[in-house]
């Protein structure tokens, strides 16, 4: 396929969590407002004046001061999001939006609580408590925590402006950029999908980086692009699969399984599309926040929702995902020493083959993959082995 | 050599003898290490303690405890569902025994009124323990061929975390019994070993070996089935960490029944938190009303709660002495393993019967200021989670190196009594009471909860921490440098103990005391007080 028209720049994006859009929107006065996981509603970080930044640690491969603090025992994800706030990687941030939903990425924020990490003044770091269930008194419980604790402090510390009206332009927002991402990764449901997992991972993220406001004219323009994107004539993957898992934001994990000849096209994980990008609907007479609250509950798939109706849906979803994406199969990755995830990698390694027929590669990663030689030797298997069921089959 | 010393007549000095004869030796001389069979640690022969010690403990100690195990296995549910429990379920096949080996290890060395208030302490555990093990018998449709009987649709099961208290309402018609308390985490305590079993079983499944192996043992126990089947639904919680909300989660997919999760919020400062909290018990209440037909019981409730605050008003006053004096006789294990169990469990008699003789006891040493520990070289605060397979470590610390460990971080979790004029007060406390689960109140809920040490290590007039180290636990792994830091700035005495929570394979009970004696000695600069205990195997022992 020809190479996206901005991917090179989309990629570059990446090097940084300071990248030049973040850089550019702080010189335009904007507050930028770090947040590590998807129960912190990025769209409450874009309201006007302020812009959320997921944070990333790209290339950290040896956090030894954050291994000091956090001993080696603990997700490498955690560690380098620290290694890299020690380093003064995420000085430019003016505020931490922090949630508890992990223990590890919970006690990096913690840090930056306690220690004096981030040169800046005015930096905070503020928690909220997130609720493990999907019942009227949790959603309730999670819109009170994001008035208080997420709107009732930018308001106080940055007099940004809170109203429902604002709110609603920063549900605009969210919802243009979801359905640019949607139009783009939609390319990936067609029998010779014209957009790699790789590409189509680089887009994503730099979405979920970078103030959304720079980023929509290339959002468009690629979206746009791909509307006459040809496919090569024959294509040059084995199989279709689902990536699902743990927190990864690493293009090159996706690169790795792509070269082993497994599309991926279709990304249900921490910082994947699935969920994110899904628009926020605010219906006739709803409160804005309140639909933001019930919206980031109700789409969430995290292993942390406890009630059996809840934990055995994200399975039916997840094989839907496989039906609809025309996938031949599923990698489950979980991040080493992720406990989440650890245990539903176990269950969704039984139960998706048992329940729902569909092959799964089950793997367990670091946040930064050096050991590629051993993934791929996984990788290449599980790749024969779908071809060989296929061959069965009579496919 | 003993064997031969001990017959060296020539040299005997008769006067001397036979004062350890009569009142057993002292501190110094005693060699308890002695004892051991080399790698099992049973007892070559029974420890002398002095001839009225040494009776008190046979008869009023191992006798009396050993009679009522049976006693307790009768009125409990009776001995042919014991049987087939005991042929059912490893976890109590290759526990109920060594019971009384158990009490040995936690007893060790411990002389007059500590001899007497300490094992009080176990023998409350061990009724109670019976009792709960003996419901699950009785109702369990596994050993009844698949029959539902009367005891099973009157039975309530939970999380191990979930406190009984929140049962109370129900308590005249129903029962409650945790999950994992018993197969899990007793049974860690009396033998090393079981649990080992139940680890690898989860592992067999692909789960990796890195999350907590606590709540590998409690997913194990249902992958190979060792769950009795004993009630119609579950209330499980998510003990407040990551691999616990898994756990249930993974037990969920074995148990099939109708479950109510009732998890503890995780920023429990929060008064925002609290109002949810105390929603959630209410959600939880309409769900048991539901599940079993029963409504709720406003005077039950109130009259449990009042029992139970007569428990929690009784360990402040057992922490004042503590706190305060030099005459507080409970060791350091029975203090700790007691009191996570009732505080847990919530108001049972035993716990009462058990009180009131160590009030006797404890107010006794308090008037003749009888201190049962003289030898206390140091005065130590045990923090983080404990070694489940090395409770009674502090048993060998104060024998070996004149270590007291006064008071541990799990003793100090439930901090409070409940508030019973009014429906809102009490529910408010009880949501507190349920947010301060065990392993949590310090744990979770903001990082400055953990470094409540250094309050507690003033009030406690303790001068060393043994810092609990679970490799395994990610909460406490986060703020290991920190804890590094505030002990260089504090200039405080502290030794780490690595350990796996119930996995003695991962750091060896041999391990820990190996760390212990270098800090003691390369650090402290001090003389063991019985050097036969520096160094033995007993890697095979229960």
């Amino acid at each position: 396929m020809k190479d996206l028209k901005h991917l090179i720049y989309f990629e570059d994006l990446l090097q940084e969590a300071n990248n030049a859009l973040v850089q550019q929107a702080k010189a335009e006065g904007k507050y930028a407002i770090g947040y590590t996981c998807y129960f912190m509603p990025e769209v409450l970080l874009d309201l006007p004046g302020c812009f959320s930044v997921r944070l990333r640690a790209p290339r950290c491969t040896s956090p030894d001061i954050a291994t000091y603090y956090m001993s080696a025992r603990v997700c490498h994800y955690g560690r380098s999001l620290f290694e890299r706030a020690l380093e003064g990687g995420f000085n430019f941030l003016d505020a931490q939006m922090a949630t508890e939903t992990c223990t590890v990425t919970c006690r990096f924020q913690e840090h930056l609580q306690r220690m004096d990490i981030i040169k800046n003044d005015n930096f905070f770091c503020e928690f909220i408590d997130v609720p493990f269930k999907r019942t009227e008194n949790n959603y309730e419980h999670y819109r009170e925590q994001l008035r208080y604790h997420v709107l009732g402090k930018l308001n106080e510390k940055f007099g940004i402006d809170v109203s429902d009206k604002a709110l609603m332009q920063a549900i605009e927002q969210h919802n243009e950029v979801c359905r640019l991402i949607n139009e783009i990764g939609d390319y990936r449901k067609l029998d010779n999908p014209t957009i790699t997992g790789y590409e189509f991972q680089v887009i994503q993220l730099a979405t979920l980086v970078c103030p959304k406001y720079l980023i929509l004219d290339k959002l468009r323009e690629t979206a746009e692009e791909m509307k006459t994107r040809e496919p090569d004539p024959k294509p040059n993957y084995r199989c279709k699969v689902v990536l699902a898992g743990s927190e990864n934001d690493d293009p090159d994990f996706t690169k790795l399984i792509e070269s082993c000849g497994a599309l991926v096209v279709c990304d249900r994980h921490c910082y994947g599309a699935v969920e994110s990008r899904q628009p926020i609907v605010v219906k006739e007479g709803q409160e804005p926040l309140d639909a933001i609250a019930r919206h980031y509950l109700d789409t969430s798939n995290c292993p942390r929702f406890m009630p059996q109706d809840e934990m055995r849906e994200r399975k039916r979803r997840l094989a839907e995902l496989v039906k609809e994406y025309k996938a031949d199969g599923l990698i489950i990755a979980s991040n080493k020493f992720c406990e989440y995830w650890s245990y539903e990698r176990v269950i969704d390694t039984v139960v998706m083959k048992r329940d729902f027929g569909i092959p799964v590669c089950s793997i367990e990663k670091e946040y930064i993959n050096s050991a590629s030689g051993q993934l791929r030797t996984r990788f290449q298997a599980f790749v024969e082995s779908v071809e060989i069921k296929k061959i069965q089959e009579g496919k | 050599m003993a064997f031969k010393k001990k017959l060296d007549l020539k040299n005997l000095d008769i006067k001397k003898a036979a004062k350890d004869f009569w009142y057993g030796k002292p501190h110094g001389e005693r060699r308890l290490g002695d004892l051991y069979e080399d790698k099992t640690g049973l007892y070559k022969h029974r420890e002398w303690r002095g001839v009225k010690d040494t009776m008190y403990y046979f008869y009023n100690v191992w006798l009396y405890n050993y009679v009522h195990m049976v006693i307790d296995v009768q009125k409990f549910g009776g001995v042919v569902n014991f049987a087939k429990g005991v042929w059912r379920y490893r976890w109590v096949g290759q526990t109920y025994l060594p019971v009384l080996h158990w009490f040995d290890r936690g007893m060790e060395g411990l002389r007059g009124e500590a001899l007497r208030a300490s094992p009080w302490h176990y023998r409350g555990m061990v009724c109670e323990t019976i009792r709960q093990f003996q419901r699950m018998f009785a109702a369990d449709t596994k050993l009844h061929g698949g029959k539902k009987n009367d005891l099973w649709y009157h039975t309530m099961a939970h999380n191990e975390t979930v406190w009984g208290g929140i049962f109370y309402p129900w308590s005249d018609q129903f029962d409650n019994v945790s999950m994992e308390m018993i197969p899990y985490f007793v049974t860690c305590h009396v033998n090393s070993h079981t649990v080992h079993n139940y680890i690898d079983a989860v592992q067999s499944i692909g789960l990796p070996g890195d999350p907590c192996p606590m709540c590998q043992a409690e997913s194990g126990l249902f992958v190979l089935d060792d769950m009795p089947d004993y009630a119609p639904f579950t209330i499980t919680s998510n003990e407040a960490c990551d691999a616990s909300v898994a756990t249930s989660i993974l037990q969920d997919w074995f148990l099939d029944k109708p479950l109510f999760a009732m998890p503890q919020p995780m920023q429990f400062d929060d008064p925002l938190v609290l109002k949810h909290c105390a929603r959630e018990i209410e959600e939880c209440w309409r769900f048991i009303e539901e599940q079993t037909g029963v409504p709720f019981n406003w005077d039950q409730l109130v009259k449990k709660l009042e029992q139970q605050n007569e428990l929690q008003k009784f360990e402040w006053e057992k922490w004042d002495v503590a706190a305060k004096t030099s005459y507080y006789p409970i060791n350091g294990v029975a203090q700790a393993l007691y009191r996570i169990y009732y505080s847990q469990d919530g108001d049972r008699k035993i716990w009462h019967d058990c009180d009131k003789k160590v009030r006797k006891i404890m107010e006794k040493c308090v008037r003749k200021k009888i201190n049962s520990f003289p030898n206390t070289r140091h005065r130590v605060i045990a923090w983080s989670c404990a070694p489940l397979y090395y409770s009674h470590w502090c048993t060998w610390a104060y024998n070996c190196w004149g270590l007291n460990v006064v008071i541990n971080m799990d003793s100090l979790m439930f901090d409070m009594t409940i508030r019973t004029d009014t429906y809102e007060n009490c529910l408010e406390d009880m949501a507190r009471y349920h947010m301060w689960a065990p392993m949590r109140r310090m744990a979770v809920g903001g990082m400055h909860h953990i470094f409540e040490l250094w309050e507690n290590m003033e009030k406690f007039n303790c001068d060393m921490v043994a810092m609990y180290d679970q490799l395994q636990c990610k909460g406490m792994q986060g703020v290991h440098g920190l804890f590094e830091d505030e002990f260089r700035a504090r200039n405080i005495h502290a030794f780490w103990m690595p350990h796996a929570l119930p996995d003695s394979r991962t750091v060896s009970r041999m391990e820990i005391r190996r760390i212990i004696n270098d800090y003691m000695t390369t650090v402290m600069h001090e003389e063991p007080l019985d050097p036969s205990l520096l160094d033995f195997d007993d890697s095979m022992g229960w």
